[in-house]
Parts: C-alpha cells; sequence; structure tokens
C-alpha cells in the first residue's frame, strides 16, 4: 500500500484497493473456486456436510468482517450484532409471518446495514478511535444479546425454532438431511459476498475506504467525505454478515440469544481473517478452510489417531489446543495471514 | 502480478484439498447396534456430560452381560459417543456423523439449544432421540415425531413445586404469607418461574418478588435475598445452577431473611449429594423438587452400587435418566425385533420398562413425546446428606417443616 494516495484516491483510475489493475483475473480465480469447491458434496462423505456448510457460513463471516476491519481499518469486536440481525429476522419473519427466507436475505441484510450505519454515526460523532471503537462495538453486540434475552415476542432465552418442513422446499429454503442443495446454496451465497467486496473495493467509495484506513486526515484534507465513506463500508460489511446469519438460521433451525449474538460469533468472524490474511480476498475463505473443519479433524484424531499420534487417543478438547497454537503461530511468523504472507513472499522475488 | 493471483488459487485449491482429507470415513460394523450420545464431554458442563455419558454406558454393559438382545440372537449393544463441547453447531455436525455412522438411536444433550439441534437432524433421519436431560418445553411443541424426553419438561417442575409447598405447608398447618422467587434468567429459570407462578395462581398462593440473576457471573446473593427478607415473604423458591445454590445458601445464612423454607424448583444444588459439604451448616434443612433416584426399589440401589465401584463417584439422577433412557431403547429393540429407527420409534415406551429415576410406572410417552411417568419428588437435606421426604409413599426420612434455613 505504498502506491501514492493521490493516484490511488482519483476515481478515474482502474487500480482497485487490492492493488489489481482490472477484474477479469480474479473473476477466473473466482470462477476456478467455484469449480474445485462445486465438487466438495461428491467428495465428502454425507456425515461431513455440515463441516462444509460450517465453512461457507464462517467464510461469509470473515468476508463481512474483512471489509470493514482488514480493508477499512475499524477493528470490529462486534459483528455478532449483525450475524445475530440476519439470524433472528430470518426466524422471526417465517415463525410469525411464514416468509421466504430469500426474502429475509434482504430485510436481514437492511436492517443490519441500518444498525451497523447507526453504530458507526454515533462513534465516530464521539470520535472512537481504535480500541475504543471496537469495545464499542463489543457492547453493542452484547446490548442486542440482552435485549433479545429479554424480548417476549423473540421468545426470550428460549429462542426461536424455525417450524420443520416435511417437503423439500426451494421458496422456504429447507431441505432433507445432507441434501446438496444446502452446500450449493451457501457456495452462492459465498460468492455474492466475495462479488460484493470485489466491486465495492472497486468503486469510489471503497478506493476511499482504503485510503482512509491508511490516512485519514490526508484524505479528509482533500475533500473526501470521511464520515459518510466509512458508513457505507460498515453497512455493506454488516448486511454480508447478515446473510450469514440467515442462512445459519435456515441451515440449523434453531436461534437462541447466546448463538446469535454471543461473544464466540464475533470471534468467528474475526478469526479466518487473520488467519488467512487480513485486507486480502481470498484471506477469510483459506481461513475458514483451515478453522472449519479443525473441530472434527481433531476429534477424529482423539477417536481414531494416526500412528504417529497414539498418544492423542480418547482425548478431548484438543482442537481448543490446536486453534490456540495456530493462532499464535500465526500471529508469530505470519503477521499477514496465510494470503498476505504469500502474497508478500511472492512480490519479494 | 499474475505469479502471485496463481499462488492465490493455489492456496485455496489446497485449502479446498484440506477440507476434502479431513473428513475420515467411519467404519461401521454390523455386528452391533450403535446408540449414538450427545452430550458435553468437554467444555464448562463436562461433569454433568460424564455422568451421563456414563449412566449410558453402564446400561449397554448391563444388556449386553444379561445376553444382548434376545429377539435378534443376542445381538450386542455398543455406545457411539459424540461430543457437543456444549455448542449447538457440535451437537448438530456429531448427531449427524453418528447417524450416518449408523447409530439407530441418540440420547442427550443437556442443554437446551444443543438438543434444540439435534432434535432437528433426528427428524431429518427419520431416528428416535431419547432427551435425557433437557428441559425446555418448547422443543417438543413443534410436532416433532422422533424426538422424546425422558425428564419432566420445566413447566411441570414449576407446577409440582407450587403444589408441593402448598400441601407441606397445610400439613404442618403453617400459612404461608408470600413465596418469594429467584431463579437463574436463562431458558430453564425463565421457564420453571413462569410455570410455578400460573399454578401459584390456580390454588391461591400470594406471590411476592420474583428476582433473576445470571448464574454465569454471579458472585454474591446477598442483595437479593436482602431484597426477598423485606418482601417478608415465608417461603424462597429457587431455580439455578450447582455453584449459584451454593452462593444462595450462603447469603440467606448471612442476610438471615425470615423463612419457613427454601425450596429449589429442579434446583442444580440442593438435591446433590455434595452440597451439604460444600454449603455447610448453611445447606440445612433445604428443599428441592427433582427428579430423582428412586434409592426404595432394589434397582435403584443397585445402580447406585454399580455406578460408584465402576466410576468411583456417587452418581447423580442424570446419570440414571441416561441409564434409562438406553434401556428404554433396547426394550424397544426387543419388542420391535428389529434394529429399524422407525420400528424402534413404534416401539419406544410400549414396553415395561420402570426405571432406576422415580417413577409413576413404566415409562410411556405421550403424543408429543413426553414422558408420563414422570414424577418429581420433594427431597430435603438432613443429617449432611439429600432425602426424599414428599410424597410420603417415597419418603425415606421425615420432613422437617419450618426448616429455619440459614440458622
Amino acid at each position: 500500500m505504498t502506491t501514492n494516495l493521490l493516484t490511488r484516491m482519483s476515481p478515474k483510475s482502474p487500480v482497485g484497493a487490492d492493488g489489481s489493475r482490472n477484474l477479469t483475473r480474479p473473476l477466473i480465480y473466482l470462477g476456478v473456486f467455484v469449480v474445485v469447491a462445486a465438487f466438495a458434496p461428491y467428495v465428502l462423505p454425507e456425515s461431513r456436510q455440515a463441516v462444509a456448510v460450517n465453512v461457507l457460513i464462517i467464510a461469509m463471516m470473515g468476508i463481512g468482517w474483512n471489509l470493514m476491519s482488514g480493508y477499512g481499518g475499524m477493528f470490529s469486536f462486534g459483528h455478532a450484532a449483525f450475524f445475530g440481525i440476519g439470524a433472528y429476522t430470518d426466524a422471526y419473519l417465517i415463525v410469525h409471518y411464514n416468509i421466504s427466507p430469500w426474502i429475509s436475505l434482504f430485510i436481514g441484510a437492511a436492517i443490519a446495514a441500518l444498525v451497523a450505519m447507526v453504530i458507526g454515526y454515533v462513534a465516530f460523532r464521539y470520535k472512537l478511535r481504535a480500541a475504543y471503537f471496537a469495545l464499542a462495538t463489543f457492547a453493542f453486540a452484547e446490548m442486542l444479546r440482552l435485549l433479545a434475552t429479554n424480548t417476549d415476542w423473540l421468545n426470550g432465552t428460549a429462542g426461536l425454532h424455525v417450524p420443520l418442513l416435511t417437503e423439500d422446499s426451494w421458496s422456504m429454503l429447507q431441505f432433507g438431511a445432507n441434501a446438496p442443495q444446502y452446500f450449493y446454496i451457501g457456495l452462492a451465497l459465498l460468492v455474492v459476498c466475495i462479488l460484493i467486496t470485489m466491486f465495492y473495493l472497486r468503486s469510489r467509495s471503497g478506493i476511499y475506504t482504503v485510503a482512509i484506513r491508511d490516512n485519514e486526515e490526508a484524505a479528509d484534507s482533500l475533500g473526501v467525505n470521511v464520515m459518510r465513506v466509512k458508513l457505507t463500508t460498515m453497512g455493506v460489511s454488516a448486511a454480508i454478515t447478515a446473510l450469514a446469519g440467515v442462512f445459519y438460521t435456515q441451515y440449523y433451525i434453531f436461534i437462541d440469544p447466546d448463538i446469535a449474538f454471543g461473544n464466540a460469533q464475533s470471534v468467528q468472524a474475526i478469526t479466518p481473517a487473520v488467519i488467512g490474511g487480513i485486507a486480502t480476498i481470498a484471506g477469510p475463505i483459506v481461513g475458514a478452510l483451515i478453522i472449519g473443519p479443525l473441530n472434527e479433524l481433531t476429534a477424529d484424531w482423539g477417536r481414531t489417531p494416526p500412528e504417529f499420534l497414539d498418544f492423542l487417543a480418547g482425548r478431548s478438547g484438543l482442537d481448543v489446543v490446536v486453534y490456540s497454537i495456530l493462532l499464535i503461530i500465526i500471529v508469530l511468523v505470519l503477521p499477514k495471514g496465510i494470503v498476505g504472507s504469500i502474497r508478500h513472499w511472492w512480490r519479494q522475488r | 502480478m499474475r505469479k502471485r493471483k496463481f499462488v492465490t488459487a493455489v492456496a485455496v485449491a489446497l485449502g479446498v484439498a484440506l477440507t476434502a482429507t479431513a473428513c475420515s470415513a467411519s467404519g461401521s460394523g454390523d455386528d452391533v447396534i450403535k446408540i449414538g450420545t450427545v452430550h458435553p464431554l468437554t467444555g464448562v458442563n463436562a461433569g454433568d456430560g460424564a455422568q451421563l455419558e456414563n449412566g449410558a454406558k453402564l446400561a449397554v454393559r448391563d444388556i449386553n452381560a444379561a445376553g444382548g438382545i434376545k429377539a435378534l440372537g443376542g445381538k450386542e449393544l455398543a455406545i457411539d459417543p459424540g461430543d457437543t463441547k456444549g455448542s449447538a453447531k457440535t451437537g448438530q455436525s456429531e448427531a449427524q456423523r453418528l447417524v450416518s455412522g449408523g447409530a439407530v438411536a441418540l440420547i442427550g444433550s443437556y442443554q437446551s439449544a444443543v438438543c434444540a439441534n439435534v432434535a432437528v437432524v433426528a427428524e431429518r433421519n427419520k431416528v428416535p432421540y431419547l432427551m435425557d436431560i433437557c428441559g425446555d418445553n418448547s422443543i417438543l411443541e413443534n410436532g416433532y415425531k422422533y424426538t422424546f424426553r425422558m425428564q419432566p419438561p420445566n413447566s411441570r417442575f414449576g407446577a409440582s413445586t407450587a403444589d408441593y409447598v402448598k400441601a407441606v405447608a397445610e400439613q404442618a398447618h403453617r400459612p404461608i404469607t408470600k413465596v418469594a422467587y429467584l431463579h437463574e434468567n436463562t431458558a430453564f429459570g425463565n421457564g420453571v418461574s413462569k410455570a410455578f407462578a400460573a399454578r401459584a395462581a390456580e390454588i391461591g398462593l400470594t406471590m411476592g418478588p420474583s428476582i433473576s440473576y445470571d448464574a454465569a457471573s454471579v458472585s454474591d446473593l446477598t442483595t437479593q435475598i436482602a431484597q426477598v427478607k423485606s418482601s417478608g415473604a415465608s417461603i424462597l423458591v429457587i431455580s439455578g445452577y450447582y455453584r449459584d445454590g451454593v452462593l444462595a445458601a450462603k447469603a440467606v445464612q448471612t442476610v438471615k431473611p425470615n423463612l419457613d423454607a427454601v425450596v429449589g424448583a429442579a434446583d442444580g444444588a440442593f438435591d446433590q449429594p455434595q452440597f451439604p459439604t460444600d454449603a455447610g451448616r448453611a445447606g440445612n434443612g433445604y428443599f428441592d423438587v427433582n427428579y430423582h433416584i428412586n434409592d426404595k426399589s432394589k434397582k435403584g440401589q443397585d445402580f447406585v452400587k454399580a455406578y460408584t465401584a465402576e466410576y468411583g463417584d456417587a452418581p447423580r439422577t442424570g446419570a440414571a435418566l441416561a441409564y434409562d433412557s438406553v434401556m428404554v431403547i433396547a426394550a424397544a429393540i426387543e419388542k420391535a425385533g428389529s434394529d429399524d429407527p422407525e420400528a424402534i420409534r413404534n416401539a419406544l415406551g410400549k414396553t415395561d420398562v420402570t426405571p432406576v429415576v422415580l417413577s409413576d410406572g413404566p415409562v410411556r410417552f405421550s403424543e408429543t413425546g413426553e414422558n408420563l411417568s414422570t414424577l418429581p419428588v420433594l427431597t430435603q437435606v438432613l443429617d449432611g446428606a439429600p432425602h426424599v421426604v414428599f410424597p410420603e409413599q417415597f419418603a425415606t426420612k421425615q420432613i422437617v417443616f419450618p426448616a429455619g434455613p440459614g440458622r
């Protein structure tokens, strides 16, 4: 990101915020990724479908977080707020009005974007920066959790069950056990999230976003409407995360305040981007591919360890250990994350 | 530039490959009948999870020792364990793994949020799921056909507690001025307290303040108990977990409200064997309305002996519920003469399994899947251990009322 700020800021410049000249190549890679991923339901055993879908959900959340916090530099510790809004919108509208999840995708995303802008406005209005901003987002997610806990029309602590259908239904986005449709719909949503990010970063607002991250004062002095750009980025980021929430509810059928707005959900949005590479398009996806299966993989080792890992037999909690070690290694050795470090090394050659 | 993007693509492809290798096919032998357990074996609830798991293992051991499933030529049972880690998401994927691996029935899962997700897996795969511990009423209000509950639902605890409080007070000719309620603020505490209040209104008990707290973060309950004291209530009902139950007992000892009794409604502390040790004198005379092992029956005594010998730890009632769950499934397989999940589901509760847990006859299920034979009983801490004191036909000790808690 050492390019001259002025060139980066000129709206006529075709340079995207991630430094690439045009979209052709990234789109080709995206196509390759989709084709490879499309084979997953055929390659994976049936019992692993949940893991694959989980990877897609984590990746979506990571992409959402990455846009605001990676590209935008506004560190969020409360993305559960937007995930939960999506999840609850879907559940509430189905339970009470039998509204199709396809519509909830839009409504949930809109509400989340709106809430994000309100949070952003309040935070920036009072000049919250860095850690204080992160704390504010965290507090907001927590506030929504308590709100959901004590709201009777959201069923309070008991949570909401999406009515289970006996027949597969495209319109209600519900299918039988291990139906590959879930994976493909999830993959399609993931692609939508990636495309939104790609195009947003090439829009004027997206280019300004990165400029503001790199030097807010300079951008401001050159006449960029900092507040508006920041709020837009937060809105888009929240909308993407809400899509993950809607899809989560449709797949898991049940949502409660802790699942929707809990701290774990916020962390789940951060880690894939950090492990894969902050401010890279592929980063959150790579991160999700590592974090998603970790739980099952280590549980398998615990149950039936490979030869050289015999001492692990019958131990549980292994995933937490591996996860922690992985995080520490990544942060110490690859501060740019996996994709970021590979890219850096490639440039150095 | 071109090379860099290429590397990104390779990294993505590698990631996909990684996911693919992360999957090992679970071999399923056809020589045993597999029952999947979905309990929290790690995390904050691992203690109770282990108890449930051990109870299920003990049942399998007993059935196999008695010659397996006779209708299927002595075929043996086996437990296929799953670990929910206390997370609904993990519970869902574990349940799916077990069903795909050939489990013909599931039991679990201790937390209501996890149960809700496992129930969905059971419904979609048409495999029976017996909830050993899971109090939340709403799970069985979805019209599920394959999900059954062994324990009484939260609402039943609330209603029974109100009935017992009234009956015990009338027996002792002590009028009740007001009933104060203290409960933790998740689905469990909220559900039980709502049901209590509804029943109290029906039978004419006057309600005092209803105070909630966060069980996960609470470190002191004296403020709440002071509120109870100033309300002038003569009975305090509490629904919480173990750690906060001990805190409540200590707070009552400190504040010394003028109470005739402290009564737990499905409380996780007051009927536990270790509670008198942890609370000391503060826990004397505490009541609890809960499911309880039938200490009077030979079956119950044998279970306690066998469990203690095998695992070196006194069984909590949860272990007994898991034991009973496996027994009910085994009896259904026996009756159906088949280990087909659909056949098992149809035979559930149509057999003669008298549970280890105190019950009103053999296990039967309602249309919605509730266990009709459940019987919450009133226990009281007397001489340093909880004993059943009411209803009288199950009592192992004479009831002490007013109990004068904290004095």
